[in-house]
């Protein structure tokens, strides 16, 4: 352990070396005046007035004490439980800016104006990924100025906005920067430039955020994860506009304050920077044809849709993902929350979505599960419970600790687990009328079970029974044998898990334990995710909603039939209707 | 008369151009923003306006000289108001509720364009207008209709015969028709006698008014009153427990039900059925505190089957929280949202 640290360390000097050699190398990226190319030194905002600053007060009191706590030290009664912890806003340290590293974020009481106030703009859009609402719609514009009058004169202890002797203001001059088209020379040298830079030795070679993950701390010493790029969506700066380069370009320029994501405003030109901007946005999840993925702006989430399509196959079902079937095969964001019904609850999921697609053929249905994991995980020796055993000994993060045991505090510490996921389908879906289902969490009852087939990071693929939340599994008669699993791989953060097993049919099947996938159907289906170096295991999993797998029927016949039949019915029609026109006209009718 | 229907003409094109904008995506829908829970009235509200543009903007067209026949007034009405519910309406309705809105307005249409025998004469005067094929132009209309019509139907046929996997559509009841008692930790609390122990004043007695009189007020914001701090530590009685309340609530329903309790928290997006609203007026404002207990309680797993307790993730929180601590959370989100819980008289 110790010596990966030393190593590591041994890196991250050796960068900084670079970065200095590189910029001392007479980089053009510093102008004239010594400010960063694309900055302008700017005044700082007036003091707001003492009514803004009161009317303010209750609009915190209301609002945002449960979270960011009475003196604004990010202590309010909710903050134990939260990863990211709400902001500390004494140390007036603040994330999201168009100022330089380490100065103040724009404020001004009097210019809620796009791009010219920073806090104004993370209360409208909120930080995705973290606890922090949008407060558009909720907040009027006056009563979010109002209270941000309050945060940063009252809470913002160590620093003061105004103080012209201790405070500048070096503003990215966003508004006067035409973006670089998103070509693809441009995105290649950013692709080059992203390695160069050292991004990828935090974000990871795929930038799925996987790199050094360990070792990062915040400025207040709790555990921070490096963004996964192909999830901009979650993006704390994306403000409700996730596939906008210019917000990449923002962060990539003016750094994040309180982490160890440095400015690259002093070792980077304009035009690279939009290039690493373009790189770096290309990577965000797209649909099939490359276009943005719609998002729900309820959610701030890409859309869902809860239909799993499979397709079928002729012959064998392909093992390798490149293949034409799997490329053609519809894919599905399977959106993950944290387990929170019964205890042990997950209030930190760190898996909050799964990638799906499926194949089936006359005997098989095959699953692709890919989803997003910084850690490869798997238990050191054996665990100290049995694979069917649920109710197992892993306690959920009370509800008050202070900040040395709060679940911020814990992350990454825990008991390393396997990595798992699982697939819960209903099993007798066909006696239930429709839309009744068995309980989403391990099922209703022995009258009502699901059938769950969960693989875990160790190399099992195993088959269970649930008959409750509170039970424990049952283990299947015979049934791993006919499953396999074709393929488990964890590839620069991320999971591929290929996992094939038998459609089944009620004949030679044992039909009150394994699920009957029949071809056109909805089944009720639900996806488990475990992430070990979460302490994952039992009940404290991610969980998703019901979602149906749907296996598309071929074609039949009378598709192609019926609607010729129907054509020339319709001209049939047309011809009375005219004859019976004309005759009328004439002054016969028929 | 005639400034009238000028601004009533000014109204309709501005609404036409604004539509026409969300149609083709230049204009969010969002660009004037439904409020919640005032959908319906907000929206009929809209469509009257949107008459009112259109008769003055028909009476202007008439004056000009530029008339346009009842046939296409009534198409082009029924036209439009099929396109508002799709682009207009947020959040979106599906599409077999814009079927019935479709089909019932297309009736509305009929009956407006048949009030009169001469109106109906009028109305379906250019349908055999084509029938007739008098003229060069509807002859050659009618050579079309006689092609486009067969294929066209025999395309929906197609495409409806097609095998899909559309979700399926399944209605939840949303708030159930609750037991006549519940036991909670091993108490029975009947639902219709139950009070919320801690609605109570200074004195410790049980006071409605004293509590509605501290919640926070109605509003953009909802804020609470200047003098009903909850953090403030001298408070006792109400305001003391809705503080507590709050507590309990930003420790442990915040993750779906959101900071501003209006059911968009952390983990919301993940979940269908997707967490309750209580900032929405349909959801506690309109229902008595003890069903809310009774609903906290049992969680969704305590549900009949109407509502889905096979799809919900709600936490029978009996088995996280203690009776007070339910009966606290109860206080603090009407305290919050602003609404008082409905009473048995």
């Amino acid at each position: 352990m110790m010596d990966s640290i030393t190593q590591k360390a041994g890196i991250i000097a050796a960068a900084a070396f670079g970065v200095v050699l590189v910029s001392s190398a007479g980089y053009s990226s510093v102008s004239a005046q010594g400010l960063p190319e694309g900055f302008k030194k700017g005044d700082l905002a007036p003091e707001p007035s003492a009514e803004m600053i009161e009317a303010g007060k209750r609009v915190y009191f209301t609002k945002c004490v449960w979270c960011h706590g009475v003196d604004g030290a990010g202590d309010g009664p909710g903050a134990d439980r939260l990863w990211p912890r709400p902001r500390n806003f004494n140390q007036g340290t603040f994330k999201i800016r168009h100022t330089a590293s380490g100065e103040l974020p724009l404020f001004d009481a009097k210019k809620p104006i796009p791009g010219q106030n920073d806090l104004f703009e993370t209360l409208t859009h909120g930080l995705p990924g973290s606890a922090m609402p949008s407060w558009e719609g909720i907040l009027s514009e006056e009563q979010r100025l109002q209270v941000l009058s309050f945060v940063t004169t009252q809470l913002v202890k160590d620093r003061k906005f105004t103080d012209k002797q201790s405070e500048t203001q070096t503003i990215l001059q966003l508004a006067d920067l035409k973006p670089k088209p998103a070509t693809d020379e441009s995105k290649k040298r950013g692709g080059e430039l992203i390695v160069e830079k050292k991004c990828v030795e935090c974000h990871g070679m795929e930038g799925r955020g996987d790199g050094n993950a360990f070792n990062l701390k915040d400025d207040w010493g709790f555990s921070i994860q490096p963004a996964n790029w192909h999830k901009c969506w979650n993006f704390r700066g994306s403000r409700q506009d996730p596939y906008n380069v210019a917000n990449i370009f923002r962060t990539f320029s003016t750094g994040v304050n309180g982490t160890p994501m440095p400015s690259f405003a002093d070792n980077t030109t304009v035009d690279e920077r939009w290039d690493i901007a373009n790189f770096v946005s290309s990577l965000c999840e797209r649909d099939a044809l490359g276009n943005p993925l719609p998002i729900d702006p309820l959610t701030d989430k890409p859309k869902i849709n809860f239909v799993i399509p499979s397709d079928l196959v002729e012959g064998e079902i392909p093992a390798d993902i490149e293949h034409e079937a799997w490329q053609k095969a519809p894919k599905r964001l399977v959106a993950m929350g944290g387990q929170i019904t019964h205890k042990p609850r997950n209030f930190v999921n760190r898996i909050d979505d799964i990638w799906v697609r499926s194949l089936y053929n006359d005997k098989y249905i095959v699953y692709l599960l890919e989803w997003d994991d910084r850690t490869k995980s798997v238990a050191e020796g054996k665990l100290p419970w049995a694979p069917t055993q649920v109710n197992i000994d892993v306690k959920e993060q009370d509800p008050k600790t202070g900040e040395e045991g709060s679940i911020a505090a814990r992350q990454n510490n825990y008991t390393v687990y396997n990595d798992a996921i699982a697939i819960e389908t209903a099993v007798k879906w066909k006696e239930l009328p429709a839309p009744i289902k068995p309980r989403y969490l391990f099922g209703t009852n022995d009258q009502f079970p699901v059938d769950i087939v969960k693989w875990e990071a160790d190399g099992s693929l195993r088959a269970f029974k649930g008959t409750g939340w509170d039970k424990d599994f049952e283990e299947r008669d015979n049934y791993e044998e006919a499953m396999k699993l074709v393929k488990s791989e964890w590839k620069n953060g991320r999971w591929y898990v290929m996992i094939q097993r038998p459609v089944g049919n009620k004949k030679d099947q044992d039909y009150d334990e394994d699920t009957f996938f029949e071809v056109g159907q909805y089944i009720p289906t639900v996806f488990f995710a475990w992430d070990g170096h979460n302490g994952d295991a039992g009940r404290k999993m991610a969980v998703s909603a019901f979602y149906y797998t749907f296996m598309n029927p071929p074609v039949p016949q009378e598709t192609y039939i019926y609607p010729v039949v129907i054509a020339v019915g319709v001209v049939l029609l047309e011809g009375w209707v005219l004859t019976r026109r004309a005759n009328r006209k004439k002054g016969k009718t028929l | 008369m005639k400034a009238l229907m000028s601004l009533g003409a000014l109204i309709g094109v501005a609404g036409l151009l604004l539509l026409g904008g969300m149609v083709f995506d230049v204009v969010p829908s969002t660009t004037i923003r439904l409020v919640e829970g005032y959908m319906p009235i907000q929206m009929l509200l809209e469509v009257a306006c949107y008459v009112i543009g259109f008769t003055g903007l028909s009476y202007m067209m008439n004056a000009m000289g530029m008339a346009i026949p009842r046939f296409w007034q009534g198409i082009g009405f029924w036209v439009f108001f099929l396109l508002y519910l799709k682009y207009r309406m947020y959040p979106p309705i599906p599409f077999s509720v814009r079927a019935m809105y479709g089909t019932v307005s297309l009736v509305a249409v009929f009956m407006w364009v048949s009030a009169s025998e001469e109106d109906w004469q009028k109305f379906k005067q250019p349908i055999m207008n084509v029938l007739d094929a008098q003229t060069g132009g509807n002859r050659l209309l009618r050579y079309l209709y006689l092609v486009l019509l067969p294929i066209l139907i025999g395309g929906f046929s197609f495409n409806a015969m097609m095998p899909k996997s559309e979700e399926p559509i399944e209605l939840r009841t949303v708030h159930p028709a609750p037991p006549a008692s519940t036991k909670v930790h091993g108490k029975t609390y009947t639902l219709q006698t139950s009070q919320n122990p801690y609605r109570v004043n200074p004195e410790g007695k049980y006071d409605q008014e004293f509590s509605n009189a501290n919640i926070v007020e109605q509003g953009m914001g909802r804020l609470m009153k200047p003098n009903a701090n909850p953090w403030d530590d001298k408070n006792q009685g109400y305001l003391k427990y809705v503080r507590e309340g709050g507590e309990i609530f930003f420790q442990n329903c915040h993750f779906c039900h959101g900071d501003n309790l209006n059911g968009r928290g952390l983990h919301a997006f993940a979940f269908n059925p997707i967490p309750a609203n209580f900032t929405d007026p349909g959801t506690i404002a309109q229902l008595q505190e003890t069903f809310i207990f009774w609903r906290v309680s049992k969680g969704g797993i305590g549900l009949p089957n109407e509502g889905f307790p096979w799809a919900s993730v709600m936490p029978p929180w009996e088995q996280h929280l203690t009776v007070d601590e339910i009966w606290k959370v109860v206080l603090f989100e009407y305290w919050h949202t602003g609404y008082y819980p409905r009473t048995w008289d």
